[in-house]
């Protein structure tokens, strides 16, 4: 059996003379194979796209001039001497399932949907197919295959005349078809069996079970040999020799089934599995050719009565078709066939057959990205570097590389003398390897187009006996694991290295930078399942094995089809049914399905042939292929980007699909942690962003279990969160009135701290702490994430301040709590303009304590500034999605801005209360320095204004300005106050500012910068209501936006108003 | 308007290149561009497509349409019909003629999709005409034709509305002369 077409529907005849087989797919291709071993089949293209899921059969007639092909509806008749002479039959309104010439060449019968079967309006749902066929020589007889039986209907009446059926059939018949002969007749059925009844004593001389039980779609009877050629659903053609010995028809049983049954099936069936074209059996000559070519036979004497109805349904007349497909009534079963066919011990004609799992055939070595070795025109390799392309035609033996970046080496052509198979490929050389032949050794062969010196390659030979059967490439390595099971390393320049024996045959291995990855089996597979293990190695400085052989898991029945490492690093493989799998190292290096390609396939059998995984930006580069596994090298597939998606359960619903995006953020974010482990740069930026990203993530699920009122829920999310972030959470939960869960969360957060501060004892600089917690944290949970460190000491406090808390809280009107809950996320973006000053830090640091829940209350504005702080994470999560780094940067500036002095501010009052804690956000350091960097160009201009301010060493923040102006205010207001109570007031009146003078003034204190930021402002501001209008409803946006426009008259009005405002809506 | 000006505009059609070279989202006053990574296809407009083909930065993917086989049946469909059919793309001749210069080597069957174009636009060029025609000898007011490209319409737009001016004066000349015969006389 071999590989003939796609899968799909097939078909399969002998020509006349038995020189040869025509094979049909639903490719679309008509192939002539001279015998089973022809590797080169000539192929013609029948068919178009229109033609290539309909094209079901192929008849030739007698004169061989004639081919017939039924695409759905119509049935064409095409000369085949002459292309271009088409006859198109229409008029059936069922889809035609099958149709045969008489051997008269009078009619030409077909099938449309049986009645008996169910009506169907499309080839491809009818369960069977229903091939029909002719008595050949006298054409007596057709046999229809009804169901599990086979009826034959007499020439021109159309009466039933008898029915074969057979024991071991148990699924409908797809297929009859009848030995030249005539005297036997061969049926396929939709499970695969084969079995064969002489048709005058109608016994059942011959069963056989298709190995892989695909359904049989096209048996063909050798016109002089007993063979039969067979083709199935998934297009492979194969071989029936010896079609039992029949000599003496009257035999009950032929035991000789097919003596070669082992050879046929000993390779498997899939095009990958045997890529290489495997198939020993069946030269022709082979065939005990009796003579029996010429006797025909006599139709069976007893005539059934069958009734034929000759409705639409079932039959059509057209010109000279005269259709006869008949339906059945029931009464008429053949009991005495059933009686004669009870005569024969069915179990007699069968060999033993053992009935328990079956076991696998191994998969066969391949190199990932390559299309099968038996294509003349294959890709050797394509990966995230380039292609390799082998062309071996009669006049041309050659290689072809090409890489995507033309800046890493010029596109290549190679002569091919030495027959290469295996490639790889990397941005320093182009390993190749070939097999032994008789003279020659296995080679391995390397093009080290990287080396600076004039040898640019090496060859090595392997021992004798010894064969190369997949080859890596890593950064400054290669590798080849051979048939002794062993794996030899080389360095790029030809030195040997590492050798090391493999516990299996190996399947395919992968290398990138100085990690190997060796699939092999580990042992046999059964009912279709490969049984494979892996072993990740790392060759680098400190050598270690990561995964020692570990089971390697695959889809049930698949088999592996592509092994490599992800642009990052992360090593991922992909199976035969599309699923694509990546390590996960941050839970002990278990695989985790990250994609199902054929979700996005649009056909059945369409696949995407995997090319590159990239975890940042996340896209699976594959090639969309229609109707293969794999892509052709003409035309010049494109790629296409699939995203990832983990297989969460219920992702339509919001949790669920916030649930997934955090989990895919976590996992394709892991190698930096595992980069960073092993000392390799990193893009520090992209990690932040991630973790930012993950915990906005986790803090919209928390407020939707907020929403859904499932606080246990609410805990365990913020066991997830940063300590920061938990702070936000807290504060959520104080804010909607969820005192039972702040509490808890508070009692997490101290958890976290403390465990943060174990984490980070040694950690002191708190000066420099310090500085990063005050110039960053931009916009979100930051000024929060401070706290903590002072409370763990004011644990207690905290609770009796909760208990006035709550009163405090009593006195907000209840239903404006609850309107505003569900708006926190949906409608922030709104005020996310609004740089409020966080009044709720400073406040509690003057009073040295800090009481998460005294924010809400104590304040006039409780809402904006939530709504603020939350708003900051969901714009920028938005933004950062839409665009990319850019987008994120012009955002970022803005919001940063305001904020680096006011931190300042705080330290400087608040500098006495503050314990050189390190606090907090251990995670959030990062951010923080990121932040600050890029608040650089301010801060650095601010600094040189800098004089008083030498407690700290600060430049002067807006505040302090203010402050200095306001002083006078103050004191003429309050002449009683200290200096420390002066700051004080002088904050809280700050805080009643609006955020734009709060704006002019921290502008003011970086000087020049006013007219940038607010040009930045101006630009942002469009967007962010473009964001707003998208995410709730208008009516909403216009109220907020009416609030804005008014706020600059009275401040604390106004804001309260537009609190207002915005809960009512 | 002149056809430089419309192949100017049809410049501004986005077509698919796959780059072989690295680079960053590039920022232009029309929009931003790119990343371009090397093997994964980006959408550019024709005029970047044509300038880094030209010095062979990147492979060109041929628009959808252009492929022998739809249009063929473009071109059937067009001979076939008696009024303008839609095109694939407003730009269809600009952009055969733009990508085929430029990049045929990229395109499968270029000869064959050159021919088949051009048919299409002779044929509809011919009903242009015919139209023009009926239009001038009927002497309608107005008339209306769907489907017409930018280039199409140019290449007749000027002509047609100076001959009609001139047929207008013609016709206006033409009484007024007998009119001011009879003052004369």
């Amino acid at each position: 059996m071999r590989y003939g077409h796609t899968e799909g529907h097939t078909d399969v005849c002998f020509d006349d003379t038995g020189s040869c087989i025509v094979t049909c797919g639903s490719d679309g291709d008509v192939r002539i194979w001279e015998n089973l071993d022809d590797d080169d089949p000539k192929s013609i293209n029948v068919g178009e796209k229109a033609f290539s899921c309909a094209l079901k059969l192929v008849i030739v007639n007698k004169q061989c001039d004639v081919i017939v092909i039924c695409s759905d509806f119509m049935i064409k008749v095409v000369e085949v001497t002459d292309n271009s002479k088409q006859k198109t039959f229409r008029g059936h309104d069922a889809p035609v399932l099958s149709l045969s010439f008489d051997p008269k060449d009078v009619y030409l019968t077909c099938t449309t949907s049986w009645l008996l079967l169910q009506k169907c309006n499309d080839v491809i749902n009818a369960k069977s197919i229903c091939r029909l066929a002719w008595q050949p020589g006298s054409g007596k007889l057709l046999a229809v295959p009804v169901d599990k039986v086979v009826e034959l209907f007499r020439r021109e009446t159309w009466d039933s005349q008898f029915k074969l059926s057979d024991a071991s059939i148990t699924q409908p018949l797809n297929v009859v078809v009848w030995s030249p002969c005539g005297q036997f007749l061969a049926a396929g059925s939709v499970d695969g069996n084969i079995v064969v009844w002489n048709v005058e004593t109608q016994q059942c001389i011959e069963r056989m079970k298709h190995e892989k039980k695909y359904s049989i779609c096209g048996l063909a009877w050798h016109p002089k040999y007993k063979q039969i050629a067979y083709t199935d659903t998934e297009g492979n053609l194969g071989l029936l020799e010896n079609i039992g010995d029949v000599e003496k028809p009257n035999d009950k049983v032929a035991s000789a089934v097919a003596k070669d049954y082992n050879d046929l099936f000993d390779g498997d069936d899939d095009d990958y599995l045997n890529g290489d074209g495997i198939e020993p059996p069946s030269s022709p000559k082979s065939g005990d050719n009796e003579d029996d070519a010429d006797d025909l036979m006599q139709p069976p004497g007893h005539v059934r009565r069958a009734v034929i109805d000759d409705d639409d349904d079932n039959s059509l007349d057209i010109g000279l078709i005269k259709a006869s497909s008949a339906l059945l009534e029931k009464e008429d079963d053949g009991d005495d066939q059933t009686g004669g066919f009870s005569a024969l011990p069915p179990s007699s004609t069968q060999q033993p057959f053992y009935d328990g799992p079956m076991p696998t055939p191994r998969q066969k070595p391949f190199q990932p990205g390559s299309t099968p070795v038996h294509l003349m025109h294959r890709f050797m390799v394509w990966n995230s570097v380039g292609i390799v392309r082998c062309y071996s035609d009669e006049q041309d033996n050659a290689i072809d590389v090409e890489f995507h970046d033309a800046s890493v080496h010029h596109a290549t052509h190679l002569p091919n003398s030495l027959s290469h198979t295996m490639a790889d490929l990397s941005t320093e050389a182009i390993l190749l390897a070939c097999e032994s032949t008789e003279e020659l050794a296995s080679k391995l062969h390397c093009i080290h187009f990287g080396s600076w010196d004039a040898n640019k390659e090496w060859t090595v030979d392997m021992p004798k006996d010894e064969e190369i059967e997949a080859i890596c490439l890593g950064q400054g390595w290669a590798a080849c694991a051979t048939t002794a099971l062993l794996v030899r390393v080389f360095t790029v320049g030809g030195v040997q290295k590492e050798i090391f024996s493999l516990p299996g045959p190996v399947v395919s291995m992968a290398g990138h930078g100085e990690q190997l990855m060796v699939v092999y089996h580990r042992g046999t597979g059964f009912d279709g399942d490969q049984c494979l293990g892996v072993q990740l190695m790392e060759l680098g400085m400190k050598k270690r094995q990561v995964l020692h052989g570990d089971p390697l898991p695959l889809t049930r029945k698949s088999y592996l089809v592509w092994v490599g490492f992800s642009a990052e690093g992360s090593p991922c493989y992909v199976d035969s049914e599309g699923i694509v799998r990546m390590l996960n190292r941050g839970l002990g290096n278990a695989w985790v399905p990250v994609c199902n390609t054929r979700e996005h396939c649009k056909g059945k059998y369409d696949h995407y042939w995997v090319v590159g995984i990239h975890e940042n930006p996340q896209q699976l580069r594959c090639i969309p292929c229609k109707g293969a596994r794999f892509p052709p090298t003409l035309p010049r597939p494109a790629v296409a980007v699939l995203p990832f998606k983990l297989p969460y359960c219920q992702v339509a619903t919001e949790k669920g699909e916030m649930e997934e995006q955090y989990w895919r953020s976590v996992l394709f974010h892991g190698h930096m942690d595992y980069l960073s482990k092993n000392g390799y740069e990193f893009d520090e930026n992209a990690k932040n962003q991630a973790v930012k990203e993950q915990q906005e993530l986790l803090m919209k699920l928390f407020a939707l279990s907020c929403k859904l009122e499932r606080e246990f829920r609410c805990v365990e999310l913020a066991d997830l969160m940063t300590h920061g972030v938990v702070n936000l959470a807290i504060k959520y939960a104080s804010r909607s009135r969820r005192l039972n869960l702040a509490q808890r969360l508070s009692e997490l957060a101290v958890q976290k701290a403390s465990q943060l501060a174990a984490a980070q004892e040694d950690e002191e600089e708190e000066e420099d702490f310090r500085k990063h917690s005050g110039a960053g944290h931009s916009s979100s949970a930051t000024n929060w994430g401070q706290l903590p460190g002072r409370r763990v000491q004011q644990d207690q406090e905290v609770e009796d301040a909760e208990e006035t808390d709550a009163c405090e809280e009593e006195d907000e009107t209840p239903e404006v709590h609850k309107e505003k809950e569900p708006n926190h996320f949906s409608k922030g973006v709104t005020s996310a303009e609004v740089i409020t000053p966080k009044p709720a830090l400073v406040a509690p640091s003057g009073r040295g304590r800090v009481n998460p829940f005294k924010v809400s209350s104590s304040k006039k504005d409780p809402v904006v500034p939530s709504a603020n702080v939350l708003d900051n994470m969901t714009k920028y999560s938005k933004k950062t999605s839409l665009s990319g780094s850019r987008a994120v940067n012009k955002q970022n500036a803005p919001v940063i801005k305001p904020l680096t002095p006011k931190p300042k501010t705080k330290q400087a009052s608040a500098a006495s209360f503050f314990q050189p804690r390190t606090p907090a956000t251990n995670p959030g350091e990062k951010t923080v320095e990121e932040r600050e960097e890029k608040a650089g160009n301010e801060s650095q201009e601010a600094k040189v204004t800098a004089q008083e301010n030498t407690e700290n060493r600060r430049p002067k923040t807006g505040f302090q300005m203010w402050l200095e102006e306001n002083r006078a205010n103050i004191l003429t207001d309050n002449p009683d106050l200290n200096e420390a109570e002066v700051i004080k007031e002088g904050m809280s009146r700050f805080r009643m500012l609006t955020s734009e003078e709060r704006m002019v003034w921290t502008e003011q204190a970086r000087g020049g910068k006013v007219s940038d930021s607010a040009e930045d402002k101006k630009r942002k501001r469009p967007v962010s209501e473009e964001d707003e209008v998208k995410k709730s409803q208008e009516q909403k946006s216009e109220d907020t936006n009416v609030s804005k426009k008014s706020k600059p008259l009275d401040p604390p009005t106004n804001n309260r108003l537009s609190a207002f405002a915005f809960k009512q809506s | 308007m002149e056809p430089a000006e419309v192949e100017f505009l049809a410049e501004k059609e986005l077509v698919t290149i796959v780059p072989n070279f690295s680079l960053d989202r590039i920022h232009l006053i029309g929009g931003d561009l790119g990343p371009f990574n090397p093997g994964l296809p980006v959408e550019v407009p024709v005029w970047l497509a044509i300038n880094l083909k030209q010095r062979q930065k990147c492979r060109l993917i041929p628009p959808e349409w252009m492929d022998v086989g739809k249009l063929e049946e473009i071109r059937d469909q067009e001979r076939k019909e008696d009024t303008f059919t839609p095109m694939p793309s407003p730009y269809y001749m600009e952009l055969t003629k733009l990508l085929l210069n430029y990049a045929s080597d990229n395109i499968p069957r270029a000869d064959e999709i050159r021919t088949l174009v051009k048919d299409t636009w002779d044929t509809r060029m011919a009903k242009l005409r015919l139209s023009a025609d009926s239009f001038v000898r009927q002497q309608e007011a107005h008339a209306k034709l769907d489907n017409l490209t930018l280039l199409e319409i140019n290449t007749t737009g000027t002509f047609l509305t100076q001959a009609l001016d001139h047929m207008y004066k013609l016709r206006n000349n033409l009484q007024p002369g007998e009119s001011s015969h009879s003052q004369d006389f």
